[in-house]
């Protein structure tokens, strides 16, 4: 089955963050009410019970002042994913439409995947001891459904469909936006950190969009889960055997030769 | 076929590890094993069945804390009030001269039963100096990370970052150095008899003459009571040439 998506147009968001409220109310999320920071976005970053943001940011522009960029932002579900690698307890899993789920009932609260992921999206809901993070709706979209938030989208800049026609979609688009005032447009989540199930259309580059340009999975998180974790524990077996060894060798010679008794060592 | 080196009261013995570093011994070898077995747990990607022995995953967590809150205290309360002890331990491991190299080289033979001769040796051998700076470093890298990882918030991520691989592998060097300390300690038929040095205190005199020599005379022996030579409060890098006369 070929990946499903989200298209995010950040040239059509209003920031109205009604997907924000729709995805409160598809996965039964209580509010999580923050203190006013100076701006008009609501949460600082994902949290154990928000699954998904608007962020609103205010970059400056010689030519015009300011530019106020909006940027959904929750789980990118990427192809490749750190999370799924360090989780420990195989909590997190792919599905063959590439959507990165985490199951709870596995899931033990350590966060190794909160610090592993590039983007810090997986969050400790404290109450329950478990991580969060948006499922892109995998209730819904095997049972035929788009997901909540692109269901909600009323400018139309959130589409849910197949990841190569939103990917063509989009070229479309970034082409048009080039020729028509934004010469920086240009599509995030093709080839970032192997491919994200989460495609965004930016009006400027992702840096002004509070969005990490050409991120990576970190290289203490790869140094850990590729060589720490398969190889460098075989020398704990490598220990216990060669004192296995020893326990039958020494004991061998000692009978060998009479005069050095096992008890005695070599006195 | 004998485990271990038979406890013999019928011989002289003498005085190794005092209570405090005994109790300290032992404490931190079950505090440490319950972190160990809890910790492979996830190591291991998620053994099941380990984690049912402790009462499933949140029990062996709660294990695992506690084991590792229990063993700081237990460090900290073995420094406080064994200082001197420590004091002793690390003048010993500045002694780390020629005969524990020449130990270290010929080591890899005794390990697996080969008659070999040893030069004397002070309080630690070659290999128990070569323990007793692995050990510690780990156990404090074990510490140092592992806190960091069980309050994750109060750290910059980086570093949480860090500590990751670090807990894996400062545990790996020290369970190695365990898994190797445990079977010297006990079923090795040499130096078994260091296993009632630390669970009864005291060790043969015999052992003691023939496997730490110096530490024997300078304690116990002809040297008993002397001061040893010292330059600016260090002692100096002296080596016995020959095996003392009455050790032989």
């Amino acid at each position: 089955m070929a990946n499903m998506t989200n298209l995010y147009d950040s040239s059509k968001c209003t920031a109205c963050r009604a997907c924000q409220v729709a995805c409160k109310n598809w996965n039964q999320l209580p509010a999580s009410i923050k203190p006013f920071k100076g701006n008009y976005q609501t949460h600082e970053d994902t949290d154990g019970d928000t699954f998904t943001i608007v962020l609103m940011n205010e970059v400056d522009n010689a030519a015009s002042g300011v530019d106020w960029n909006f940027a959904k932002f929750q789980c990118m579900h990427c192809l490749d994913a750190a999370c799924v690698k360090a989780c420990p307890k195989g909590a997190y899993t792919k599905t063959e439409w590439g959507a990165t789920i985490h199951d709870p009932e596995k899931c033990i609260g350590c966060q190794y995947c909160t610090y592993a992921c590039p983007f810090g999206v997986p969050k400790h809901r404290k109450r329950e001891d478990k991580i969060t993070k948006c499922t892109l709706c995998a209730d819904r979209v095997t049972a035929g459904l788009a997901p909540a938030c692109a269901t909600t989208c009323a400018p139309g800049a959130l589409k849910f469909g197949d990841r190569d026609q939103l990917i063509e979609e989009a070229r479309d688009r970034v082409n048009y936006l080039q020729a028509n005032g934004f010469p920086n447009a240009t599509i995030y989540g093709i080839n970032e950190l192997g491919g994200l199930n989460k495609l965004y259309i930016l009006t400027d580059s992702p840096d002004k969009f509070g969005l990490p340009v050409n991120p990576k999975t970190y290289g203490t998180i790869n140094f850990w889960q590729n060589w720490v974790q398969p190889y460098f524990g075989w020398l704990i077996p490598v220990a216990l055997g060669a004192s296995a060894v020893s326990f039958i060798t020494t004991r061998l010679m000692a009978d060998k030769h009479q005069e050095h008794p096992v008890e005695g060592g070599h006195e | 076929m004998q485990w271990i080196p038979e406890y013999r009261d019928d011989v002289p013995r003498v005085e190794r590890f005092t209570w405090l570093a005994r109790f300290t011994h032992w404490g931190h070898t079950v505090t440490f094993l319950l972190c160990l077995f809890t910790g492979l747990i996830l190591f291991l990607d998620g053994v099941n069945w380990l984690a049912a022995i402790f009462g499933g995953y949140a029990g062996a967590g709660w294990v695992h804390r506690i084991s590792a809150l229990a063993m700081t205290a237990l460090i900290g309360f073995g420094i406080v009030f064994g200082f001197k002890g420590v004091l002793i331990w690390i003048v010993d491991l500045l002694r780390f001269g020629f005969n524990d190299l020449k130990f270290l080289v010929l080591f890899p033979l005794e390990f697996f039963g080969f008659k070999v001769n040893v030069p004397p040796q002070t309080r630690f051998n070659g290999g128990e100096k070569g323990n007793s700076l692995v050990t510690p470093i780990m156990v404090f890298l074990l510490m140092i990370s592992g806190y960091i990882m069980w309050f994750p918030g109060y750290f910059p991520a980086s570093l949480v970052r860090v500590a990751y691989p670090t807990h894996d592998i400062a545990m790996i060097f020290a369970t190695v150095m365990v898994c190797m300390h445990g079977y010297l300690g006990s079923f090795h038929p040499g130096s078994g008899e260091s296993f009632w040095g630390m669970w009864k205190g005291t060790v043969r005199e015999d052992w003691a003459k023939h496997h730490h020599a110096v530490w024997y005379e300078e304690t116990y022996g002809s040297m008993a009571g002397e001061k040893p030579k010292t330059i600016l409060g260090l002692p100096v890098f002296e080596e016995y040439k020959s095996k003392p006369k009455d050790a032989e």
